[in-house]
């Protein structure tokens, strides 16, 4: 039994910054877990061992990258602009940590009450999580600009084309799922999803969805900034030690909160038939572990992309979103209006 | 379960965002500091030129890029504002303070005037990337 000041003191702001704070610790050990897990599994698509040595199968092989990490000299180059160079890893870091505050990390059932795990819940989630989201191009773009290193630039360059090529369907997909919940939060829009997921009502929207976030989080068909074999890293040339670190930790971060995104709006979140959640025992944590497995087989999807798709050129990239993605989604924004007015939603 | 939020708890649930900003302008700097405690420091002066293949830098990186960048960004602009205006328009129209077809019909309207845009700029090639 849950008395109403357990309830008071659940959703007192400051205890719920100490719970996000708490999820950013989650969120770094995860995007510890999935370098290893991309490595072992790149490994193991290409015949190769991958990470083997540090600890049982190399798990340990991030803790080992990070103590190295932590132990090289902080070089910042003599043409770099220093406060750009210095700023950069905070715009980046920021864009990623104030994502984090929004998202649900899952959701607890006790006495068939849902709360949901997560950081602040506000009535415009949705909206202020896309926001801060494109924040990230700044940093990015930060980066590449203050290093002054032609490969760097050609990157950030290319980075921003894609970017804003794909932040327009990104808007509109998510719009039409809005639409036929009414509500921009995030949590509703999970909560909505309880019969029906919306990948079944609208299977062009995940399709839109899912190839502008992966463009969105500079996953490998579309990793113009980096594009390793022609602009040696791309945007993070001139950054080494921590600075570049926290560059690389952020991208993965982002990887698993876009990939929460996928789940959430599209995946059903954590809903899970009521004789389920209404069991105490269950409900605490079935539903919880049920969302974070949908997100592991996102970001596996993901990670195995990358191995089947080529990288494509810039103009590729630029021609998929503003001649396909935006008409299909304008497309699938109709068929959500549709829908919606049929079902009564 | 949206019982959480009513008009006067709003502040409330922008608190947290506001330490997660202070936080994550805090957290990049206090790293670099325990970086500093713990990292070696060797000074030469190779070491601080830009990287270009192993040859001395020619020139400045920050030259004059294409002006296709530039034609997106304005496309972009565009378009951007049009799904910004679809956010509020898509919590109202179901609402009881609008009819709902006409809420719909203005937003067709509005779609469509910029979809003749958008082929526009199509038929014109700027959608057409180094032509």
């Amino acid at each position: 039994m849950m008395s109403s000041e357990v309830i008071d003191i659940l959703f007192n702001p400051w205890v719920r910054t100490l719970l996000g704070l708490c999820l950013i610790g989650v969120v770094f050990g995860g995007a510890m877990l999935v370098v290893w897990f991309e490595r072992k599994l790149s490994g193991d698509i290409q015949f190769r061992l991958g990470p083997k040595y540090v600890g049982p199968f190399g798990i340990f092989q991030l803790v080992a990258d990070a103590i190295k990490l932590m132990t090289k000299e902080d070089l910042i180059p003599s043409k770099a602009d220093r406060l750009l160079f210095v700023s950069a890893p905070i715009v980046l870091m920021g864009s990623v940590f104030m994502m984090l505050v929004a998202i649900p990390f899952g959701a607890v059932f006790v006495n068939g009450v849902e709360y949901p795990i997560v950081g602040t819940e506000m009535d415009i989630s949705i909206l202020y999580i896309e926001a801060v989201s494109s924040i990230s191009i700044i940093g990015a773009f930060m980066y590449a600009y203050s290093s002054n290193n032609k490969y760097s630039l050609l990157g950030a360059f290319r980075n921003f084309a894609r970017m804003i090529g794909y932040e327009v369907p990104l808007g509109i997909t998510i719009v039409s799922v809005a639409v036929m919940v009414g509500s921009l939060n995030i949590i509703e829009i999970a909560q909505a999803q309880s019969p029906i997921w919306f990948i079944f009502l609208q299977p062009l929207g995940f399709i839109v969805f899912f190839i502008a976030l992966m463009a969105d989080m500079g996953r490998l068909p579309f990793d113009q900034n980096e594009s390793e074999e022609e602009l040696v890293a791309g945007w993070i040339t001139e950054y080494t030690g921590m600075r570049f670190g926290l560059g690389f930790f952020a991208e993965y971060i982002h990887l698993i909160l876009g990939s929460m995104l996928v789940v959430l709006l599209f995946l059903g979140g954590w809903n899970l038939p009521s004789f389920l959640t209404n069991v105490t025992i269950l409900g605490f944590f079935l539903p919880t572990l049920f969302y974070l497995l949908k997100v592991a087989l996102v970001i596996l999807t993901i990670i195995m992309l990358r191995w089947a798709v080529p990288r494509f050129r810039i103009d590729q990239v630029v021609d998929l979103s503003w001649k396909r993605l935006l008409p299909l989604s304008l497309l699938n924004l109709g068929w959500a209006i549709m829908l919606g007015i049929y079902l009564g939603m | 379960m949206s019982v959480i939020i009513d008009s006067s708890s709003i502040i409330n649930s922008y608190i947290p965002v506001a330490v997660f900003l202070v936080v994550s302008l805090l957290m990049p700097p206090a790293t670099m500091a325990m970086v500093k405690l713990v990292s070696p420091r060797s000074k030469s002066p190779n070491k601080y030129t830009t990287y270009e293949c192993g040859s001395d830098p020619l020139g400045d990186a920050r030259i004059q890029f294409n002006v296709e960048y530039y034609l997106y960004a304005i496309a972009f602009v565009l378009f951007d504002i049009e799904v910004l205006f679809l956010y509020p328009w898509a919590m109202i129209y179901q609402g009881t303070s609008v009819d709902m077809v006409t809420a719909i019909v203005e937003m067709l309207i509005f779609i469509f005037v910029l979809l003749f845009g958008y082929a526009y700029l199509w038929k014109k090639g700027a959608l057409k990337w180094m032509n």
